[in-house]
């Protein structure tokens, strides 16, 4: 029988690079800041996600058919990114095989580049970026670079699940979440987060454009994010707002 | 039949249920159709609807939008529509699409109202592109707590 998800490599990866990932989800963060990075430093597709799950879509570049969940790569930097939004029928068994490939690959360390709502985020000048970590070296990476850590809570979506399936393989994994609106694409909080990624890995873009641009980005992001909202809706985001219930450790 | 008199819970859980239908029956409707209008050279913004004890919160995100030109109507008593100029004219190049053609130079945005509210006092604000808008509840029957 057929996986339900394959990575279909176009390129040869090479063993010890670093993953970013960023799936739509709160805000678009992620979309943002992977496209930014993708784009900046002219990345080109090293694989693409293949699977029945995900709607009968292909994204047409100069004329040629992709499909909408790529990897793109440069050295040892690989970034996962998606074109549309990703339907809650397909983020688990899409999230395992991915941890499987990541596995497969050797990858070093993944980090998830996403969005925290706030509610009045409008009131907020620059958004505080949060960590979670897959293990304790991830959180010490997190520690030594004085990103608060999210101590308690709930988080859904694609990398609350990268997060736990990389733990189940000891792979180190880091959510670094900036403060951002829930269903508006935010700019602001992608140049945030992309700041906070420079402090783990060195990525040399400018996050300078990202803000000047800020209104042409939400412009071009309104049906994606919609979309995103809907998906949203149904994989209970809104949970992440909830407060953990009391226990004795 | 036994009948079991409805806990404020269970109000409060059907209100929830109800608008979470309502929601996703909106988000339906909205994917049927494009989110730009060439005849009338309009985009669709992003909207959102927060309902509090006390108002009825809407924000609309309104990029590259004159803050003068913002216009809030009353179309029916459970419906706004929201207006504004946009400072440049947006082609569907400019977005990236070279297979349609036309442009777009003002938003249009309508609201359906997820409960009654007053027409008076009605707060707006414009801040970091994104409008506000804050309605009254209308005050309608109180529950008694036994």
């Amino acid at each position: 029988m057929s996986k339900p998800v394959r990575i279909v490599e176009r390129r040869s990866i090479q063993s010890g690079a670093k993953m970013l990932q960023g799936l739509p989800d709160v805000g678009l963060v992620g979309v943002i800041a992977a496209s930014h990075i993708i784009s900046k430093l002219k990345m080109s597709e090293v694989a693409y996600i293949d699977t029945d799950l995900l709607p009968p879509v292909i994204v047409l570049q100069e004329g040629l058919p992709h499909s909408p969940v790529r990897i793109f790569g440069d050295g040892n930097l690989l970034v996962l990114v998606s074109d549309i939004a990703i339907s809650i029928q397909a983020i688990q068994p899409m999230m395992r095989a991915i941890t499987d490939w990541i596995e497969e690959k050797g990858v070093e360390i993944v980090i998830s580049l996403g969005g925290l709502a706030t509610p009045n985020r409008q009131n907020i000048e620059t958004p505080k970026v949060y960590g979670a970590g897959s293990n304790f070296e991830s959180l010490e990476i997190l520690k030594e670079k004085n990103i608060k850590i999210i101590e308690r809570g709930f988080l859904v979506g694609p990398q609350a699940l990268l997060l736990q399936y990389c733990a189940e393989k000891e792979i180190p994994a880091i959510s670094l979440l900036a403060q951002s609106f829930y269903n508006y694409p935010d700019p602001e909080a992608a140049a945030a987060v992309i700041t906070a990624l420079n402090q783990i890995v060195e990525v040399p873009v400018n996050v300078s454009e990202l803000l000047e641009k800020g209104e042409e980005i939400r412009l071009r992001m309104r049906d994606i994010m919609r979309r995103t909202q809907s998906e949203m809706m149904r994989m209970r985001k809104s949970q992440e707002y909830d407060i953990p219930h009391y226990y004795v450790a | 039949m036994t009948w079991r008199r409805r806990s404020i819970f269970d109000l409060m859980r059907e209100y929830m249920e109800r608008f979470e239908e309502m929601a996703e029956e909106i988000f339906e409707e909205a994917f049927g159709k494009p989110s730009w209008d060439v005849d009338s050279r309009t985009l669709k913004p992003l909207s959102d609807i927060t309902v509090t004890p006390r108002e009825v919160i809407i924000t609309v995100d309104l990029p590259f939008a004159k803050p003068e030109t913002v216009r809030i109507n009353w179309v029916r008593e459970d419906m706004i529509e929201v207006n504004a100029k946009m400072r440049t004219k947006v082609r569907f190049e400019d977005l990236g699409v070279s297979h349609r053609e036309g442009e777009f130079s003002s938003f249009h945005c309508p609201i359906q109202l997820p409960v009654p509210v007053e027409n008076r006092e009605v707060k707006i604000s414009f801040k970091r592109g994104i409008l506000e808008i804050r309605l009254p509840r209308k005050r309608g029957y109180r529950i008694r707590v036994e």
